[in-house]
């Protein structure tokens, strides 16, 4: 868990699928270690999608104490319906399969020997979630800190 | 667990933890175990699926026997897999690996280096012959 190091600053929680069964839910992950890691490091946090779901109260105050947008690699969308039961709404949910279509259908599960379809698809969707971050942090009254767009 | 168990794929389902080198290492090993090293013998589900109690999920582990692999001492995947009902016949926990290879750099959330690979490979040989045990009706060390 990337735990917020600075209570001051709104930071956006993102949850991801899990998604073991598919490449979208790797692709969802790393997408949003994209996000937390390199677009948006000071604005972004998150938690292991089964800890918060199995987890206790400090777990699952997660989705209250921040704006959180969900990453579901699947129409299934675990990530958004068990946030959104176990704590509360979210600013965003967003459906990996909605964002690509067909263009994940060469994209694998595992992330060794990643193909250009696998980068582009992880591409696409961090940019995505960017957006919805910066809308999100926009609504709150927080200007986006930024960071690597490249 | 039935005996019609036997028959079927053994369920691995790792951890999903998204933050540090173990939880890919516990999906990797997985996907090496269910594409390569065991395929046909072992299968896997969405630890989240499960977590939010989806019917084909829930009843998929309590028909089927499972080896869960965990990131971190949390243990999501054996705890997630014992809630809903399955069996867990093997518990493994990437941290036990990977004391058998002090001072390796296995890589990092987002990608294994040569050294994660081999502890992902050793792990994935591992779960592969305890599903092959496990298929042919045998018990294996917890």
């Amino acid at each position: 868990m990337s735990d917020p190091a600075n209570a001051d600053a709104i930071k956006v929680g993102i949850i991801s699928c899990s998604g073991e069964e598919i490449p979208e839910g790797t692709i969802s992950r790393l997408a949003t270690l994209r996000v937390l890691r390199t677009l948006r490091p000071d604005a972004s946090v998150t938690i292991c999608l089964p800890l918060f779901l199995a987890g206790e109260g400090g777990e699952r105050s997660f989705a209250k104490t921040h704006p959180t947008i969900t990453v579901d690699g699947c129409e299934k969308q675990c990530a958004r319906w068990g946030t959104e039961k176990y704590s509360g709404p979210v600013a965003r949910s967003l459906v990996v399969t909605d964002m690509l279509g067909t263009d994940s259908a060469g994209c694998r599960r595992s992330t060794r020997s990643p193909g250009p379809p696998d980068e582009k698809a992880v591409r696409v969707v961090s940019e995505q979630i960017v957006s919805a971050l910066d809308e999100v942090l926009q609504e709150q009254g927080t200007a986006s800190p930024g960071g690597d767009d490249g | 667990m039935e005996s019609e168990a036997g028959k079927n794929p053994v369920l691995v389902i790792p951890c999903s933890g998204i933050g540090k080198v173990q939880g890919l290492l516990s999906r990797e090993a997985t996907y090496l175990a269910t594409d390569e090293v065991a395929t046909g013998v072992t299968d896997t589900l969405c630890l989240a699926l499960l977590v939010t109690g989806d019917e084909d999920a829930v009843a998929k582990v309590q028909t089927h026997e499972c080896i869960t692999i965990d990131g971190c001492a949390k243990a999501c995947a054996r705890k997630n897999t014992e809630i809903a009902g399955g069996r867990v016949a093997k518990a493994v926990q990437v941290a036990d690996a990977l004391k058998n290879h002090r001072g390796v750099q296995p890589g990092t959330a987002e990608i294994l280096t040569l050294d994660g690979w081999s502890v992902a490979r050793e792990i994935a040989e591992a779960v592969a012959a305890d599903a092959e045990r496990l298929q042919a009706g045998e018990e294996v060390a917890p």
